[in-house]
């Protein structure tokens, strides 16, 4: 569950992640292009309305300064008294109305000799012109040691004087264009006086202050020396000059930037303005007055648009993430619902209920084949352990079965010893330890007449249950056989005979058949392919040798020879089957007949079943643990001589 | 046991390799069987590197060798030696096997 919910958080991180980093990115580099191109054409604005406001400033200078020039060359050219100076003034005066006010200042007594100081002076005076005589309305300072008056003098050129207040003139804030006239006499040329014209700077502020730009912006008019004469910051307007700001702001930068801005050269700069905003600012010289015209454009307001712009922007964007999140989530969920159900079902599988219900997914895609391979699996799990229970059960039925058959098998071999208590003249002791739990080997004895004793051992050619099956015909036939016919050779021919009829499966076994007199201890024997039995005589140990003969089983009509030897008292004969000598042990190595012989030598003779356990100890000690792979059947007979009692 | 075979002219070889007892002789029968009913008729087992036979893989030569004779064909042993040979001996099975020294000599009578 909680791996599928990560999948889908995993996809939305990743994808918000992507495509917030990309959208950032092109929002960003749209600011800054918007921002280069604005600020290009920022510039061009900028310059062109300094320009215009330049031209304007100039123009209105322009028309005063030509109306002073015009009255100085009048004064030089033509005769005048006092009559026609005032009326020259005065009409001046009216009929300039960027002019304020004008005078015609005599040097002393250059207008007559009486007279030392004559200065008569015409102004506005709320809508009428008045006139005063400045060489006694001044009060502190008579006329010629005024700026206006002795800058031009002495430079012997006309002027425009740094902005002043007019105390006891004008009375206002004024700045004054002052042209010296001359007159000429014995080809000398003798200052005569200046002609004074006088432009309020409240009209210039206004020009200035009219200008609007943006919602904050503004523009400003420094003088020569930094004076500030127009403004928005109305209190620092001839009070303050651009360099007492700087210091007492301490911005040696701003002090830096009124340096350059003095020059009279233009220039477009990003600073911050007196009133402490960043802008973008154009500044430009006035020419005639040697002044300097700044526009102030806020950057703040500058790139409101852009800003306004941007934001709309990221707020699409926002908009579009959350969808495209949205989006994912739904499809990532839908995607992984399947998957979530799949692993719910699979719990449910893996505790071991194979009947839960997978989820329908009707897709192809990996998800649909992902749930119809779990399906398909799930079905053969199901197939599987129906199989596997099915199968269990079979063996265990099986197993249980083979246990009885195997404990029939070994109830029908004689296994009370000893068997026959009142015969003293033979012991006979057997033992058959099978490798499965039923095995194929088998032994008996069983008396044919009062004297004659029939033993055998056989060894049929197979495991297990055929094997168990053969052996059972084969020992019932044996016996009734040899009860019947008494003959070694003859029974085997005829159980041969009985055997090999419809015989398909082409099982045989071997035998080894004797039949010991207990009279004289004469032991007539025949073998169908059974291992030589081994005769222990006291001071000798030896396979008997002996017609090998065929199997029988498999074929009709096989002979077999009877031959016979003869026991005396003692000697012992040990029968056994390949499951002894062919005992291995871990090695591969086989028990083998040369050991058997070793350990029948060394074996206890005294008692028959002490020298069977003797050899089955030996075989156990030599193959270790190793598994059992034949059935081990051994059967010792020892003669005593003949019973006198009898 | 190792089983591998080859076939010659008229005869498939068959080759056993190592011990034929009760847990290999079946590989050995479900091979035999194979071939027969692909139509092999005539064997000739070379029994060269075999180590081992117990009573079960006597069971199975038997077996085969019993089929094949049932369908006119021929099973000849070739190469029988050692301890193997003794237990044919001993069983008297050799004597209803022709035995064979060499592989050459059984194919010659097939020629």
């Amino acid at each position: 569950m909680r791996a599928s919910k990560s999948i889908v958080i995993k996809l939305i991180l990743v994808i918000m992640l992507s495509c917030t980093v990309i959208f950032s990115i092109t929002l960003s580099y749209n600011y800054y292009r918007s921002s280069v191109i604005l600020e290009k054409e920022l510039e061009n604005n900028a310059r062109n309305l300094a320009l215009s406001l330049v031209n304007r400033v100039e123009a209105e200078l322009l028309s005063v300064s030509k109306v002073a020039d015009g009255m100085s060359r009048t004064l030089e050219i033509c005769r005048y008294d006092k009559q026609n100076i005032h009326s020259l003034i005065k009409t001046t005066v009216e009929q300039n109305p960027s002019i304020y006010g004008s005078t015609i200042a005599f040097e002393p007594y250059a207008f007559n000799k009486t007279r030392r100081f004559y200065a008569p002076y015409y102004f506005r005076d709320k809508g009428t012109i008045q006139f005063k005589p400045l060489e006694e309305s001044y009060n502190y300072l008579q006329y010629i040691y005024w700026d206006w008056y002795q800058i031009p003098r002495e430079l012997g050129r006309s002027e425009w004087s740094e902005p002043y207040f007019d105390e006891g003139g004008g009375n206002i804030l004024m700045t004054t264009y002052s042209v010296p006239f001359y007159e000429v006499h014995d080809g000398k040329k003798r200052l005569k006086g200046v002609v004074s014209a006088d432009i309020g700077l409240e009209s210039l502020t206004k020009l200035i202050s009219s200008v609007k730009i943006l919602k904050s912006g503004y523009a400003s008019l420094y003088s020569r020396t930094g004076m500030v004469l127009a403004h928005p910051l109305k209190e620092a307007i001839m009070n303050e000059t651009i360099f007492n700001i700087a210091e007492e702001r301490k911005d040696p930068l701003l002090r830096e930037f009124g340096k350059k801005m003095l020059t009279g050269e233009s220039g477009f700069v990003h600073f911050k303005s007196l009133t402490g905003i960043k802008s973008w600012i154009y500044y430009a010289p006035i020419r005639s007055t040697g002044w300097t015209l700044t526009v102030v454009f806020p950057e703040t307001e500058l790139l409101e648009n852009v800003r306004k712009l941007s934001l709309t922007m990221a707020g699409i964007g926002i908009t579009g993430i959350i969808f495209l999140t949205l989006t994912v989530a739904f499809i990532a969920s839908s995607i992984t619902k399947p998957l979530r159900q799949l692993a719910a079902a699979t719990q449910v599988v893996a505790s071991g209920n194979f009947e839960v219900a997978l989820p329908d997914v009707h897709t192809k895609d990996e998800v649909g084949i992902l749930t119809n391979a779990f399906q398909m699996m799930t079905k053969s799990l199901k197939e599987y352990i129906r199989n596997l229970t099915e199968t269990t059960a079979a063996k265990e039925r099986i197993q249980s079965e083979l246990k009885v058959a195997a404990d029939i098998q070994l109830s029908l071999l004689p296994r009370i010893f000893p068997p026959f208590p009142d015969h003293n003249d033979f012991d006979i002791f057997a033992l058959m330890d099978p490798a499965k739990e039923v095995g194929g080997d088998f032994y008996d004895f069983f008396f044919i007449d009062r004297d004659k004793l029939c033993f055998l051992i056989a060894d049929v050619s197979d495991k297990g249950v055929p094997a168990a099956l053969y052996m059972m015909v084969t020992k019932t036939l044996l016996k009734s056989e040899g009860q019947r016919l008494g003959d070694p050779d003859i029974i085997l021919s005829s159980v041969n005979n009985i055997l090999a009829v419809d015989d398909d499966s082409c099982m045989f076994a071997t035998v080894f058949l004797a039949v010991l007199d207990l009279k004289n201890g004469e032991v007539r024997f025949a073998n169908a392919g059974h291992n030589p039995p081994v005769l222990v005589k006291e001071h000798e140990v030896k396979c008997l040798s002996l017609h090998t003969g065929f199997v029988i089983g498999p074929m009709p009509d096989s002979c077999y020879k009877t031959e016979k030897i003869t026991l005396s008292p003692g000697d012992i004969l040990f029968l056994y089957t390949d499951g002894v000598t062919e005992a291995k042990n871990y090695e591969e190595m086989l028990f083998g007949e040369k050991r058997l012989i070793e350990s029948l030598n060394k074996a206890p003779t005294d008692s028959v079943k002490e020298m069977i356990y003797s050899i089955r100890e030996n075989v156990r000690i030599f193959s270790q643990d190793c598994s059992q792979s034949d059935d081990i059947t051994m059967l010792a007979i020892k003669y005593n001589g003949p019973d006198e009692t009898k | 046991m190792i089983l591998q075979h080859n076939k010659k002219m008229e005869a498939t070889i068959v080759a056993l390799e190592g011990r034929m007892d009760a847990i290999t002789s079946s590989d050995y029968e479900i091979k035999m069987k194979g071939l027969i009913a692909s139509g092999e008729r005539n064997f000739v087992v070379d029994f060269e590197k075999l180590d081992y036979i117990s009573s079960v893989g006597l069971r199975a030569i038997l077996a085969t060798a019993k089929q094949i004779r049932s369908r006119n064909g021929k099973f000849l042993l070739a190469n029988v030696h050692g301890s193997v040979k003794e237990i044919f001996t001993i069983s008297g099975l050799g004597s209803i096997f022709p035995f064979y020294d060499s592989i050459d000599s059984a194919m010659a009578f097939f020629v």
